[in-house]
């Protein structure tokens, strides 16, 4: 099966062909801001660290912004730093590989004003170049799509998890890799996923990653730990954390588990990878687009509406109230698998059919609605 | 006849009301009536498709989510007042 997609040199294959503008510290937004409005056609990338901060984080912010740079559907890069952080413009923009990645130095440039004027001639330069390429055939095997759920209801493990489920199937069928994440979300079945291994040691693995996240979960919140670790929504029927639990990992199908990754970390295998990401959507996201997903499936009940830069994000939504209450934000009503009579895997297939015609072009409504914001985990001190 | 509960795998022995289903209605999956109920059910909530012996486990999603702390009769409401999480699936 293909799909119409863009052709990297490391023979990867992009559903988007962007030129991402991107500051190393968050002393370059300005800059970085400046330039977005001078050419709305880029992707820009501003955040709040790159400084200030311990070797953990570090390598953490240079692992996820190296890795959205890296991202198939990135076409080429500009990288705007001050000149003084500690996450360096050269350095960030020296670890891409197969595309132009200049970098900029506030400090050096003269100024912003200057480091803006010259940021939008490359970055126009940059645009016209991409322009020329064209989308050729690509196989659907050499997808990677991150699944995430958030503002769940009491529905998201009824309708839409499921729903994505059946997809997630048919793409590890076509030889794809999706990628599950949220460990906070898997405390309560790491016996179950460890049984779902394709290996005994992988299965080790995850019941050391899930169960080394619930001790964390307690260590640090205490006796709120229950914010985290509770059954959900007992009104909304459901009795246990594994339920609960369950509900959200259904998103990932039912085929084994072949490989589990560091956080940001690029995925080797295709099939059903695990990701150890934090259940913040954003955060998570990050993690993905870091690891070379090229599409995002996202399943929401009260209605998110997040987005990411550079990765169109599939929104279904659990339920036809949220659906029809947002309706240029969501893409997929899963909700029509009660109200239509509809059933899990017809669902399952619309998000597939819908999956594909976004990696061969159309927009999804969070990037129609340009809603992509921007961050990623940090978890040491500031200083 | 219109559905108004939802079955997610082949192993499970509960189905989940997808609308409110009252006492005596007949619970429909795929267009099929599979039981009926002996009580009210919630939206959400998880009914029993066939008997349930104290000590079994609940299967939903095709996996154990919660073991019968009584006997459970087909057509019963399946939650937190008849079964408890199963022993050890949690670390503490």
């Amino acid at each position: 099966m293909q799909f119409p997609g863009y052709c990297r040199e490391d023979g990867g294959f992009g559903v988007r062909n962007h030129v991402l503008v991107v500051s190393s510290v968050s002393c370059g937004n300005g800059v970085v801001e400046a330039i977005g409005r001078a050419l709305p056609e880029v992707v820009t990338v501003t955040h709040a660290y790159g400084c200030g901060y311990g070797p953990d984080d570090l390598a953490a912010s240079r692992r996820v912004l190296s890795g959205l740079m890296n991202n198939p559907n990135v076409g080429a890069a500009l990288v705007i730093g001050l000149g003084c952080e500690a996450l360096k413009a050269e350095s960030l923009a020296g670890s891409v590989r197969g595309k132009p990645a200049p970098a900029l130095e506030i400090q050096k440039e003269g100024g912003s004003a200057a480091t803006t004027a010259r940021g939008v001639a490359i970055a126009a330069g940059l645009l016209q170049r991409l322009k020329a390429q064209e989308r050729v055939p690509a196989p659907v095997s050499g997808l990677v799509v991150g699944l995430e759920c958030g503002g769940s209801d009491a529905l998201s493990g009824v309708t839409a998890n499921p729903a994505v489920g059946a997809a997630a199937d048919r793409f590890v069928a076509e030889g794809a890799t999706v990628i599950l994440g949220e460990t906070t979300e898997m405390i309560g079945t790491a016996h179950i996923l460890k049984r779902r291994c394709a290996t005994p040691q992988l299965g080790e693995q995850v019941e050391r990653l899930v169960n080394g996240c619930e001790s964390q979960v307690r260590a640090t919140l205490g006796p709120l730990a229950g914010m985290v670790i509770t059954p959900g929504n007992i009104e909304g029927g459901l009795s246990s954390i594994a339920e609960k639990s369950l509900g959200c990992i259904t998103k990932a199908g039912t085929t084994p588990i072949v490989e589990v990754v560091d956080y940001a970390c690029r995925p080797s295998k295709s099939g059903l990878v695990i990701m150890d990401t934090p259940g913040y959507d954003i955060d998570s996201m990050a993690g993905f687009a870091a690891g070379g997903a090229q599409l995002i499936i996202f399943t929401t009940g009260r209605g998110s509406i997040a987005g990411f830069p550079a990765v169109p994000v599939v929104k279904v939504a659990s339920n036809s109230r949220t659906y029809e209450n947002m309706p240029g934000d969501m893409d997929v009503n899963a909700g029509s698998i009660i109200e239509e009579d509809r059933t899990i895997d017809d669902v399952g297939g619309e998000v597939f059919d819908l999956s594909l015609r976004v990696a061969s072009g159309e927009r999804t409504c969070a990037e129609i609605n340009r809603c992509a914001p921007f961050g990623y985990l940090k978890q040491g001190p500031t200083f | 006849m219109k559905s108004n509960a939802l079955r997610i795998d082949s192993r499970d022995n509960v189905v989940i009301a997808t609308q409110p289903i009252g006492k005596g209605e007949a619970v429909v999956v795929n267009g099929d009536a599979v039981c009926h109920t002996v009580e009210d059910i919630a939206l959400g909530h998880k009914v029993a498709l066939a008997p349930i012996p104290s000590g079994d486990a609940v299967f939903r999603y095709g996996e154990p989510i919660v073991q019968a702390t009584r006997d459970i009769g087909r057509g019963e409401w399946v939650h937190v007042h008849n079964t408890q999480p199963v022993p050890g699936d949690l670390r503490e």
